[in-house]
């Protein structure tokens, strides 16, 4: 530990002074938690054009009805099939119904009606919304017309359905928490990695092994500063969540604080790692995009980690940010305790551990 | 200072070191007296910076030891660390702290506390005459003042070992002289100091200087001594200064096909000539007007370190040719 307290100083006299570290510390976590505050994933007033060649109340009314699931958002009416379509390709609309002309005569005469319903297939969401939205027009409408005909009072099957949490589904419930885990990663991975890196690159480490600094010393007194820059970035994009955002914490903040210490600690060994054979600070860039990569992409943060191939689950289990995720998910979104979490910390340890144990052998090697 | 149980600062005893295939250091000894001056000179590559890092402990010798200030390197490193100081060939400090705040930072690293980092801090502002520039940050000094301020950190626990590696190199004379002028001052208080440089008059004034060519320790010894070496200007031969109005390099030409000339170097204006045999200076400068149609004056001289190393040089790299598959 010897030095320790003035490499402890130094890197915090040079983080404070380092205008484009802090910058990119506060600036980047409030511009995408903004981003994603206001980002919603549920699929909303689908731009749709209508064909209506029955022009009667019933025909007018069933548009209403497509209108009323606030899915559909009629901007047009086309005069064709073929201007429908027209339209779709065009990108001016996702959706289009037709209705033919003797839709009023058949419901009277109560035999079946067909709507034709065209979706934009280009963007799975929004289809896929959309046309759970159409068949439920049509199951509701055929549902009431039964009711009637058999003066049946009620369905001999109910489903009542009760979303726990987010009863809104909103989306900033759910990406919020998955992008604190992600912010932490640059201060704590690329931001710690290049201050070791900027030591050998700029030749002050080399002064530094002439003096009796120990490697522990160094490490830790260049690491700790990352470790509470990090966690003031957590305790801000929090405090920004729950207020701008009304995203409320169902579980217990300290345990969410206390926690985050053990994924920070994971990220400041990837950090070793990441800076421990990296010559340059771009050489460090390009070993930690091999790490932040698949942080994003696999960790449960953009695609929820049921839709990864077996193999890539396994992938999943190994970084720390899929570990953190559900931790902070669980206690932000569904009040989770500790006893639910713990093997999500037990990975995280178990993970630092590693990395430590892979960035000690790499380091001897470039101070021997 | 004399209790110590060695009178050498420094011993160094057939140390080599290897890069892969790369043989950075051959076979090199040396030794240097407490107090004394040791200036390294050699071409770049020659394995000046190789051979400091492994006095410092940072580097490994492949084969052969040595002792600084009495204790082995690498065996020692930890202990051999509180005793040297080291300004290393790059600038090595922290540009974005100012003056102030980097010598406090080398001060505590070496465990300095309370009233004696302050005095140190003060006694080494002292010393380099950075007073004016105590707040400002490093990036913004000029290569003087950087270097005053690297030797100023390296001072801060009183190294009784100093290792400098080209310390004036791209500075200005005046920042120059006043350098060596700190080094004189540390000398004289007990401190051994090893200097590589590739300036003469800087190798001029160390007690001792030692040349490294092509990873070998050419030659080791006093500078007065190495300007009577008898491979320098062997028996027969002389040397000569030759001025022409027309510029040096208008003779040079002609001068290196004369017969009788051995061996031709520019120096400023002038030319220094090795002559075998013995041709009067006022025949040199006959066949030299001829070639140059300008007047030439030509005068006797006595070899300078320059000539030593230079001559040294060629005498090695002709045995180097010579031996055919000459192992190395
Ligand atoms: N870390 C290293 N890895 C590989 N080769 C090196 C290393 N350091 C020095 N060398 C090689 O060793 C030789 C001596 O280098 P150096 O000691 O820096 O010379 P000098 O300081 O005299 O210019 C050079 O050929 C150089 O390329
Ligand atoms: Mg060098």
């Amino acid at each position: 530990m010897k030095g320790f307290r003035a490499i402890l100083r130094k890197e915090a006299i040079q983080m404070a002074r380092d205008e484009g570290t802090l910058r990119f510390a506060i600036a980047v976590p409030i511009f995408q938690l903004c981003l994603f505050g206001v980002i919603d994933t549920n699929v909303k007033h689908v731009p749709t054009v209508v064909y209506d060649q029955s022009r009667t109340v019933e025909s007018r009314s069933l548009i209403r009805d497509f209108e009323n699931t606030a899915t559909f958002d009629v901007k047009r009416f086309a005069r064709s099939r073929a201007e429908m379509r027209e339209e779709i390709v065009a990108g001016r609309v996702a959706t289009a119904i037709e209705i033919p002309p003797d839709y009023a005569d058949r419901r009277a005469r109560g035999v079946p009606a067909d709507v034709l319903v065209m979706i934009d297939g280009s963007d799975a969401n929004t289809s896929g919304q959309a046309l759970s939205a159409a068949n439920g027009v049509a199951l509701s409408h055929s549902i009431e017309e039964l009711l009637a005909r058999t003066g049946g009072e009620d369905l001999p099957l109910r489903v009542f359905p009760q979303i726990l949490f987010n009863p809104d589904s909103r989306s900033a419930n759910l990406l919020i928490p998955g992008l604190v885990a992600i912010l932490l990663t640059f201060s704590g991975t690329v931001l710690a990695a290049f201050s070791i890196v900027k030591e050998r690159e700029r030749g002050t480490l080399e002064q530094l092994m002439v003096t009796p600094v120990s490697p522990v010393g160094l490490v830790l007194g260049k690491l700790i500063p990352y470790l509470a820059l990090g966690f003031l970035q957590l305790i801000a994009v929090l405090a920004i969540m729950t207020t701008v955002f009304r995203v409320p914490i169902h579980g217990n903040i300290f345990l969410l604080l206390g926690l985050s210490v053990a994924y920070l600690f994971a990220l400041i060994c990837m950090a070793l790692v990441v800076s421990a054979s990296a010559a340059t600070q771009i050489e460090a860039m390009q070993r930690a995009q091999a790490f932040l990569l698949p942080s994003i992409m696999l960790s449960g943060y953009v695609f929820p980690l049921s839709s990864l191939p077996e193999w890539l689950r396994v992938v999943a289990q190994v970084l720390p940010a899929t570990h953190f995720i559900a931790i902070s998910r669980g206690i932000i979104i569904r009040g989770a305790g500790f006893a639910d979490l713990w093997p999500h910390v037990a990975a995280l340890l178990i993970i630092s551990a590693l990395l430590v144990l892979a960035s000690t052998r790499a380091f001897r090697k470039t101070l021997a | 200072m004399n209790s110590s149980p060695s009178e050498f600062g420094i011993e160094v005893r057939g140390v080599s070191r290897d890069f892969g295939p790369v043989r950075a250091l051959h076979d090199v000894s040396l030794s240097v007296r407490r107090g004394e001056i040791y200036g390294l000179l050699g071409p770049n590559g020659s394995g000046k910076s190789t051979l400091i890092r492994i006095l410092c402990g940072i580097l490994a010798p492949t084969a052969g030891s040595a002792l600084v200030d009495g204790l082995p390197v690498p065996g020692e490193s930890e202990a051999v660390r509180q005793r040297i100081g080291y300004v290393p060939q790059r600038f090595s400090l922290y540009h974005d702290l100012t003056v102030d705040e980097n010598l406090a930072f080398f001060a505590e690293i070496y465990g300095l506390r309370g009233a004696r980092k302050r005095e140190r801090q003060e006694w080494a502002i002292a010393l380099a005459h950075l007073e004016p520039y105590r707040q400002r940050l490093a990036a913004h000094l000029s290569g003087g003042w950087k270097q005053r301020l690297a030797l100023a950190a390296s001072l801060m626990h009183e190294p009784r070992v100093l290792f400098l590696d080209e310390p004036t190199a791209g500075i200005d004379p005046v920042a120059r002289r006043e350098l060596w002028n700190l080094l004189f001052e540390l000398a004289g208080k007990g401190v051994t100091l090893v200097v590589t440089t590739h300036y003469m008059d800087e190798a001029e004034r160390c007690g001792t200087v030692g040349y490294l060519y092509l990873s070998r320790m050419l030659v080791s010894g006093r500078p007065a001594e190495l300007l009577r070496l008898p491979d320098v200007t062997p028996r027969g031969m002389r040397r000569y200064e030759a001025e022409c109005a027309a510029g040096a390099a208008a003779v040079m030409g002609s001068a290196r096909g004369l017969a009788y000339v051995e061996d031709v170097t520019i120096f400023g204006n002038a030319l220094h000539l090795l002559v075998d045999g013995a041709p009067e200076p006022a025949r040199i400068a006959r066949d030299l007007e001829a070639a140059a149609s300008a007047p030439v004056q030509v005068r006797p001289i006595d070899p300078s370190l320059e000539d030593v190393f230079v001559r040294l040089t060629k005498l090695a790299s002709q045995a180097e040719a010579e031996p055919a598959g000459a192992a190395r």
